[in-house]
């Protein structure tokens, strides 16, 4: 018994904060962002199975998710005609279904080959549903898309599902339901050779597996998993339009997933929380909030080409070894000149942005007009920049240091 | 009764012809190296065999059953397993993963996506048995891709022999390796071919002679001869294409 708990002390926790966050962020904005996340926690799990566990780079995801967004919102209409009565508590089962039939139709050509091939057949079906959503109106309803109503249903336990937190608390335990479900796939025969075909597709087949049936697996769950997704935001927008299931879409879940690490399981739940964190409160801020995403996207793939994730999971060896103290110091004698660049960059950036004639920026007043502002602000990304290069060697002895081999071990 | 059987089988690349009427039996339990000058068709007639590439002409059998042109993971699931000369491994699953993949078909998982592996106790017993009969069980949990060479070798090895495959294939198991590590991997291959069916090519004679009951020697696509190891150094036709050139060099 305590073995088994020790085992899903994780899952436990994630379950805790997933119910317990709207208690500590109650604010309107802070339930819809919630909302967002387990919707994005969601679909760039899935994505993952496909990149990062299959090794399938797909530029049209947003078609599983859109398509069974699709349909959930329709199940919604069916509900509130009484043509069919039933919880919406299933509608994200509507989704799944309607992703995995989608999934398995397209999955039983896609999957023929991974690599470019797979890819480029990813974008051509991706741009031939989003054209094709805006063509046959009558089931997406053209560019202003179709909507519901998430309230006609019976209620359950009497609540309607009218406040955004009833089904942020939907959305949550369907997310934790996903989530576990993604899990215990990758713990499974299929879910392991998923792995061995993307490493080496040849030599599985020398093993007894065919890698395009592996393939099509994989390809069939993650679908399935996008649509739940899918109809996560059906319930909690109420509307879905072509703009679900385009290729915006489909990139922001790459990112996603990219940005929070592609080789672990937490790495796309991290990015999904970033990006929407992002998404949301940075564009309260900026303007150019999705310039930010782009320079943080290159910076990712440039220096932390495992994502956020393998950037914490580096610091396992030095962690375990007890030399995690090594490297504060050096963390942080780097780390506030390194953040008083990136300031003065974002300075920079929206000063030549602004139509303003004062711009006002971490309590300062800053004034674009005059060469003096920048100069001083261009000094100062100087000054930090070169502090960050001097003080770069002593993070990286730092870093051998706490990585270095015991003496005693080392016989 | 042959286990493996081969009748004039040929293959062509466009107009290049690389095997030439190969015809060979394969006896249950023999040790068959095959030798044969660079260029000679060696690794393509593996090819040819394990269903890499489709044949030209001719018919091959396997259990009495034709595998030419059959997809390679029905002929694996058959009983047939190989190496290959450049390590082919699942880089970055660790060591115990590649042997447990390796082991799914044989125990009988398909394309499970119902069972948990945790609980797979008698799976991962024998996964850990095969690492320790290969020397890897203390690296069962190191990334595959970080291994060194000769490991990489064994784990290679692994992979093909973990399934409990009749007639194991290898092509060049010992290459690159230092004298002391193929003397390892030499013992290892005896050790875990035991009682099974071996063809296997290799480059350094003094394995082939050791390891093989009998020896084809491959010339341009056609197998000159077919003998035991003695015969084989004592044939005027192999020492002409092959041996004496191999000595002088």
């Amino acid at each position: 018994m305590m073995a088994l708990l020790k085992k899903s002390s994780i899952w436990i926790a994630f379950l805790i904060a997933l119910l317990g966050l709207p208690l500590l962020f109650d604010s309107i904005l802070a339930i819809s962002i919630l909302n967002q996340m387990a919707i994005a926690i969601v679909f760039a799990l899935s994505y993952n199975m496909l990149l990062g566990q299959g090794g399938m780079l797909s530029f049209g995801h947003a078609v599983y998710f859109g398509l069974g967004g699709f349909l959930s919102v329709h199940a919604l209409m069916l509900i509130e005609y009484e043509t069919m009565v039933f919880s919406i508590l299933w509608i994200p089962l509507i989704g799944g279904l309607f992703g995995l039939l989608a999934g398995i139709f397209i999955g039983s050509f896609s999957t023929r080959k991974a690599g470019t091939v797979f890819a480029m057949i990813s974008l051509g079906i991706g741009e031939l549903i989003a054209a094709s959503s805006l063509i046959f109106s009558s089931f997406f309803g053209g560019e202003a898309g179709i909507s519901g109503d998430r309230t006609f249903g019976p209620t359950f336990f009497g609540f309607d599902f009218a406040q955004n937190i009833e089904i942020y608390y939907v959305a949550a335990v369907w997310a934790f339901i996903a989530t576990l479900f993604m899990w215990l796939f990758t713990q499974t025969p299929a879910g392991r050779m998923a792995n061995a075909v993307r490493d080496n597709p040849e030599r599985a087949e020398f093993i007894g597996y065919s890698s395009r049936k592996v393939r099509f697996i994989s390809f069939c769950a993650s679908g399935m998993f996008a649509g739940i997704a899918g109809g996560l935001f059906a319930l909690n927008y109420e509307f879905i339009t072509e703009e679900n299931l385009n290729a915006a879409t489909s990139g922001r879940v790459l990112l996603m997933a990219y940005i929070g690490g592609l080789g672990y399981f937490i790495g796309p739940i991290i990015g999904a929380v970033v990006l929407t964190l992002m998404n949301s409160l940075l564009s309260n801020y900026s303007e150019l909030w999705m310039l930010y995403l782009g320079i943080m996207f290159l910076l990712t793939v440039m220096f932390l080409p495992r994502g956020f994730a393998g950037f914490i999971m580096m610091h396992q060896l030095a962690w375990v070894r007890g030399n995690m103290k090594m490297l504060i110091k050096p963390y942080i004698i780097t780390g506030i000149p390194a953040l008083l660049f990136a300031l003065c960059a974002i300075a920079l950036i929206e000063m030549s942005h602004t139509e303003d004639e004062v711009f006002h920026y971490l309590g300062f007043a800053l004034n674009p007009a005059s060469p003096v502002t920048w100069i001083v602000i261009l000094a100062i990304a100087g000054g930090a920049f070169y502090a960050v290069k001097r003080s770069f060697n002593q993070l990286n002895d730092a870093w051998e240091t706490a990585n270095a081999i015991p003496k005693e071990e080392e016989s | 009764m042959a286990l493996l059987s081969l009748k004039d089988v040929t293959k062509n690349f466009g107009i290049t012809e690389i095997i030439r009427g190969v015809s060979l039996d394969i006896v249950e339990g023999e040790k068959h190296a095959i030798i044969g000058p660079n260029g000679a068709g060696k690794s393509t007639l593996f090819h040819l065999i394990s269903g890499r590439y489709n044949v030209s002409a001719g018919s091959i059998h396997f259990k009495e059953q034709q595998i030419e042109n059959k997809p390679p993971y029905e002929i694996a699931r058959m009983g047939l397993a190989r190496s290959f000369q450049v390590t082919n491994i699942f880089q970055r699953m660790s060591v115990f993963e590649n042997i447990r993949c390796a082991l799914f078909w044989s125990k009988g998982y398909g394309y499970s996506f119902w069972h948990l592996l945790g609980r797979q106790t008698e799976l991962n017993d024998e996964a850990m048995h095969v690492l320790e009969q290969i020397g890897l069980a203390d690296k069962a949990k190191f990334p595959s891709g970080e291994l060194a060479y000769a490991e990489q070798r064994a784990l290679e090895l692994g992979v093909a022999v973990a399934s409990g495959a009749e007639l194991i294939m290898l092509d060049e198991p010992v290459a690159g390796m230092s004298h002391s590590e193929a003397e390892n991997a030499v013992e290892l291959i005896r050790k875990i071919t035991e009682g099974k069916t071996l063809i296997m090519v290799e480059h350094d004679m003094n394995i082939v002679f050791d390891v093989a009951d009998r020896i084809s020697v491959l010339v341009y696509g056609e197998i000159i001869a077919t003998d035991k190891p003695k015969n084989i150094r004592a044939n005027p036709k192999v020492q002409e294409a092959y041996l004496g050139e191999a000595h002088n060099a």
